[in-house]
């Protein structure tokens, strides 16, 4: 099957959803998200059967690909937005709160339907080979998301944040297009595949604007996957944006632009002319996101910002491999890692929706007790910490096993030294969440109750995470 | 169904079974033992149709942990004549005890609980025997230890049976820890986990005797420890705290021969190591005597019994020590788990009787009001004690000829041991079966209900005929060679001999059963003082270690290293805060700083 038409059948699917949307009465906008959860579903399992690329020759040949990795993480972002509409139902209570209620519903159906955008986006940014293609899908995705993350309306929290994303946003964009420019313009062409033959033919004097060229490019992913030091936005945005976007950021946009990363580094990674320049920076990044992300992470004490953080701190990890890309290992290590990430990551921002609903707040404080209130919540976010701080048996661990592998077989004895320190340090901040729901007292004693979606959630996500953790070959098979 | 499916059915039915139970039917009972005893009967078919078909070769399942060609964990079935046998055991015996415990467990609280306990134990079990690898041995290994953890501490509300329950764990553990390290050091040394690429290795450790010794000697801890041999014994009697269909099937005739079979699984690389081999016929010879002497002092109907299982264990042990056939140890293992399996659940029908009384001196005279009990304990008894017909003595018999043939030392341990078998099984039947009534419920003793009866009768089948030359040729003649060795005719005296002293000995001791007994060794009673001497390590020794520990960990550890570095761990990040201002021109200032700092790398570094 051409791998077009899965991005394809994901635009038509929101687009007749959008139709849907403008016919349908205030009361049923929850289906809307079902519908489309199943429909993404649909995708996800198309995707399972022998995806190739456009045929060579093709005008879309020279713009989207479809390798193992493509193909891994366009399922990944599949799953991810499943997960997202998934919760978007019994998020609609604090919605309603935060629109202007001209019209009963209004505004619901969108928050259903815009997330099948930004997927087709981060779809064809994961395929993309070429830099105008990434950089309209990439726009396609991050203006869907300032939508997003601004979309409680009448929530200064949620309208800062958005602001703060966008700006800062369109800043990273710029520097984008400026260093796909000098790209070009010293190269002659904006293809990823003949980019390496590319710089192979210049001469010496050009390697410097290339460098500069790339160094935009750099910074511009950087603040994609929020390594330091364009991290900022990341602890504000996420905790002013609603949860389910929240949890989606961290994860899918996050997966895209490291695949962006991975794609540029792999065409540039041998090339003597500039490789040894980019490994330096892509260690230090690694080395300095770390310690921020982990570091900064330990006095936080509301949850959304400690997941923010923490989701700096994986950043780090994950560069700490793609700092190792002459491995062979490199990539099917950060796939696993993404895997498992979705899982965690997921698993405790559903978790956290659904107390921060129950209790009205996000800090930690508000999970105190939790393992009486709620064992099944408790046990879930307890699965979650577990797998993010990477203990035995989960999916954090096996990932982070996989990268310190690969950064020691690779040297890097001071990225892998400096990673057992914050890991140490991920216990303390992790296990903050569980204090608090094992050693604290409730505030007060009535159960939670979970929506049937989001126990399904629960169950899936923590299934997979110990699933992952016990039998990690199928994933790793996936990428190899 | 191809033989590779049925493996697998054997092998996952009880898992389910228990699965199912804990999940599902949880608390009713019915449901609960109908599911345990069908999966056991599935287990005993498949195991059957596996033996009778010559199931041969590795039945691949998955790859648990595949990180290319250095290291990787299948996850596969071996099926060779070993596994077969072993199997036929395993298979065989678990129904009969799943069915006596309907009958023995009927009053009994946790009912169901028991049921699913059972089931875990035969699916651990079953991974044991089929395992083609040492790790995924070792995981069953586990696996069984935790469900013996499990039904040892079926009464978890009684101390003894919790601290009985703790202490075997533990004990297994010591033992475990040797044998994942020689797990470790046989994977350094060939690269493999497989069953048969160990035993192939010989030639690579031609040159390094003592890597290969030490390598073997670690396994074989883990054998000392789950075999109770000496000096990790002493969880053994202990688990008779345990309900006594757990203590027929975990602790005499299958869980504990694990040990046994896993020297026999890696009997051809062992046999190459004469040092391994030495040690490991030296500590069964000697938990054989040792054992066999705390059997003759012991109370409890069920102790004489644990002691003398540990006792036959060493036996085994001994002959896999002595390194002739994998079949030697294999064949007393095989006549041993019936006679063995017999005997404890003709003592649980005891028990039963006598309303959970256990101690000897309180029966006596029950040979006439559980006659089926008496005569089926007979086979068992007659079997263990090594008479002529009966299987227990063409089996040991065997081990203590190719003991003389090899080992003249270890050979006259092993004989003083067989004359003190029929001493201590002739004083328990004198005592027990024999004489008056010594207490209120012996003389309302009563023969237990049909559904243990019939098990036992069944037992005592294979208990008196497993030994016969047409079944041993059947069940190991692709085991390896059994060929007894020509030993002297006095040799032979001497067999005989011993046990004739050892039954006459106790006739005229304990004729006419007396009240009380007769002699009292104190050193043999209370166990040689090694469990008291374990207790006093632990207390003062370990004890004390723990509170040294505990000083360091406080004032320096926790005070100086955790404290001090969490302080500064904190300050960094309540440092790191500060640039979170939450000020949008601030953000767009610090990225304008790391694109300076960015690209000034980029093009400064050469």
């Amino acid at each position: 099957m051409n791998t077009l038409y899965l991005e394809i059948a994901v635009v038509v699917l929101g687009i007749i959803l959008l139709m849907v949307e403008s016919y349908s009465a205030s009361a049923n906008k929850a289906r809307l998200a079902w519908i489309g959860a199943i429909g993404l579903f649909g995708v996800l399992l198309l995707s399972f059967i022998p995806q190739h690329a456009p045929a060579p020759g093709s005008p879309a040949a020279a713009f989207i690909t479809s390798d193992l990795l493509s193909v891994f993480f366009v399922r990944l972002i599949l799953a991810a937005t499943i997960v997202f509409l998934l919760t978007v139902p019994s998020f609609f209570p604090a919605l309603r709160i935060s629109l202007p209620a001209e019209r009963e519903g209004g505004g619901l159906g969108e928050f259903a339907i815009l997330p099948i955008f930004v997927c087709a986006g981060l779809m064809w940014m994961v395929s993309a080979v070429d830099f105008i293609m990434i950089f309209v899908s990439l726009e396609l995705a991050t203006i869907t998301l300032y939508i997003l993350a601004t979309y409680l309306r009448q929530n200064t929290a949620s309208l800062e944040s958005g602001t703060k994303f966008l700006i800062l946003g369109a800043l990273s964009t710029g520097f984008i297009v400026y260093g796909i420019s000098w790209l070009f313009g010293t190269t002659g062409t904006t293809n990823l595949l003949a980019l390496p033959s590319a710089i192979a033919a210049l001469p010496e004097a050009a390697v410097t604007p290339l460098l500069f060229g790339i160094g935009m490019i750099l910074v511009a992913l950087s603040f994609k996957i929020s390594a330091f030091p364009f991290q900022f936005w990341v602890p504000d945005v996420y905790q002013g944006a609603p949860t389910p976007v929240t949890s989606y950021l961290s994860v899918a946009s996050k997966a895209a632009g490291f695949v962006v990363l991975i794609r540029l580094l792999g065409a540039l990674w041998a090339i003597p002319a500039v490789s040894h320049q980019i490994h330096a920076v892509i260690t230090l990044l690694a080395a300095l996101t770390l310690i921020f992300g982990n570091f900064a992470a330990i006095p936080q004490t509301n949850m959304k910002r400690l997941l923010g953080y923490s989701s700096v701190a994986h950043a780090g990890y994950l560069l700490m491999a793609v700092a190792s890309l002459s491995s062979k290992m490199a990539v099917p290590a950060i796939g696993f890692y993404f895997a498992g990430y979705l899982a965690m990551t997921m698993l405790s921002f559903v978790v956290l929706q659904v107390v921060s609903e129950a209790t009205g707040g996000d800090e930690i404080s508000r999970f105190n007790g939790l393992g009486r209130r709620s064992p099944l919540l408790a046990g879930a976010m307890l699965l979650a910490a577990a797998s993010l701080a990477g203990i035995p048996f989960t999916a954090g661990f096996i990932g982070k096993l996989l990268v310190f592998e690969v950064a020691l077989k690779q040297g890097h004895y001071g990225l892998v030294a400096l990673g057992c320190v914050t890991v140490a340090a991920g216990f303390y901040y992790y296990f903050k969440v569980i204090r608090a729901m094992y050693w604290q007292q409730p505030a007060e004693e009535t159960s939670i109750a979970v929506p049937g979606a989001l126990r399904f959630l629960i169950a899936v996500l923590g299934a997979a995470i110990i699933a992952f953790g016990v039998y990690p070959a199928p994933i790793l098979a996936a990428l190899r | 169904m191809n033989l590779s499916t049925v493996a697998w059915i054997t092998l996952l039915a009880p898992l389910g079974a228990a699965a199912l139970i804990l999940l599902v039917t949880r608390t009713n009972r019915a449901a609960a033992s109908g599911l345990a005893i069908l999966s056991a009967l599935i287990a005993l078919v498949g195991g059957w149709t596996l033996f009778l078909n010559h199931a041969e070769g590795i039945y691949q399942g998955f790859n648990w942990i595949d990180f290319g060609k250095d290291f990787s964990i299948p996850f596969a079935l071996a099926l060779d004549p070993l596994s077969r046998t072993m199997l036929v055991v395993v298979t065989t015996i678990s129904p009969l005890v799943f069915i006596y415990s309907l009958g023995y467990m009927k009053e009994e609280e946790g009912f169901w609980r028991f049921f699913a306990g059972l089931a875990i134990f035969l699916f651990s079990m079953l991974g044991i025997v089929l395992a083609n690898n040492l790790v995924m041995m070792f995981i069953f290994w586990e696996l069984v230890g935790v469900s013996s953890y499990i039904l040892i501490g079926h009464y978890y509300g009684k101390p003894s049976a919790a601290d009985a329950a703790k202490q075997a764990f533990l004990v297994n553990r010591i033992g475990d820890f040797g044998f994942m390290l020689g797990i470790l050091l046989f994977w350094v040394a060939t690269g493999t986990f497989d069953f048969s690429g160990v035993n192939d290795s010989a030639e690579l450790f031609k040159a390094h005797p003592t890597l290969l010794a030490v390598s073997c000697v670690l396994i074989f801890c883990g054998t000392v420890g789950k075999s109770a041999q000496f000096p990790l014994h002493v969880w053994l009697p202990n688990s008779m705290e345990g309900p006594t269909p757990v203590s027929s099937l975990l602790h005499a005739a299958t869980m504990v021969a694990a040990g046994v079979y896993l020297l026999a699984r890696i009997f051809p690389i062992l046999s190459a190591s004469p040092d391994a081999c030495e040690i490991v016929a030296w500590t069964g010879a000697i938990t054989a005597l040792g054992a066999g002497i705390l059997a003759t002092q012991q109370d409890d109907i069920k102790g004489i019994l644990a002691y003398s299982t540990i006792s036959q264990l060493g036996y085994m042990v001994t002959g896999a020590g002595l390194a002739i056939s994998a079949a030697l140890p294999m064949f007393h293992l095989f006549t041993h788990a019936f006679f063995k399996c017999l005997l404890f659940l003709t003592a649980g029908s005891v028990i039963l009787g006598m309303h959970h009384e256990q101690n000897i001196w309180e029966m006596g005279g029950l040979r006439k009001k559980m006659p089926v009990t008496f005569l089926t304990y007979l086979c068992g008894m007659l079997a263990l004690s090594g008479c002529f017909f009966f299987s227990g003595h063409y089996s040991k018999d065997l081990i203590m000829a190719c003991a003389w043939e090899h080992h003249r030392g270890i050979f006259w341990v092993v004989v003083i041991a067989a004359a003190l078998t029929p001493f201590y099984m002739t004083r328990q039947a004198l005592v027990v079966f024999f004489g008056k009534p010594r207490s209120e419920h012996a003389e309302h003793a009563h023969e237990s209900p049909l559904v243990m009866i019939v098990p036992l009768i069944l037992l005592a089948i294979p208990a008196v005929c497993a030994g016969y030359a047409p079944v041993e040729h059947y069940f190991f003649h692709s085991v390896g060679s059994l060929t007894e060795p020509e030993v002297p005719h006095f040799v032979e005296l001497v067999f005989g001999a011993a046990f004739v002293i050892g039954i006459l000995a106790a006739f005229v001791i304990y004729r006419g059963a007396p009240a009380k007994d007769p002699i009292r060794i104190p050193a043999f009673h209370n166990r040689f003082y090694i469990d008291d001497f374990y207790f006093w390590i632990v207390r003062v020794i370990q004890g004390g270690f723990a509170k040294l520990c505990s000083f360091i960990d406080r004032w320096f550890i926790d005070g100086i290293l955790v404290r001090g570095s969490a302080t500064v761990v904190w300050t960094i990040g309540f440092a790191l805060r500060f640039l979170q201002v939450g000020n949008i021109q601030a953000y767009a200032l610090f990225f304008a700083a790391g694109v300076v700092g960015l690209l000034y790398l980029l093009l400064t570094i050469h």
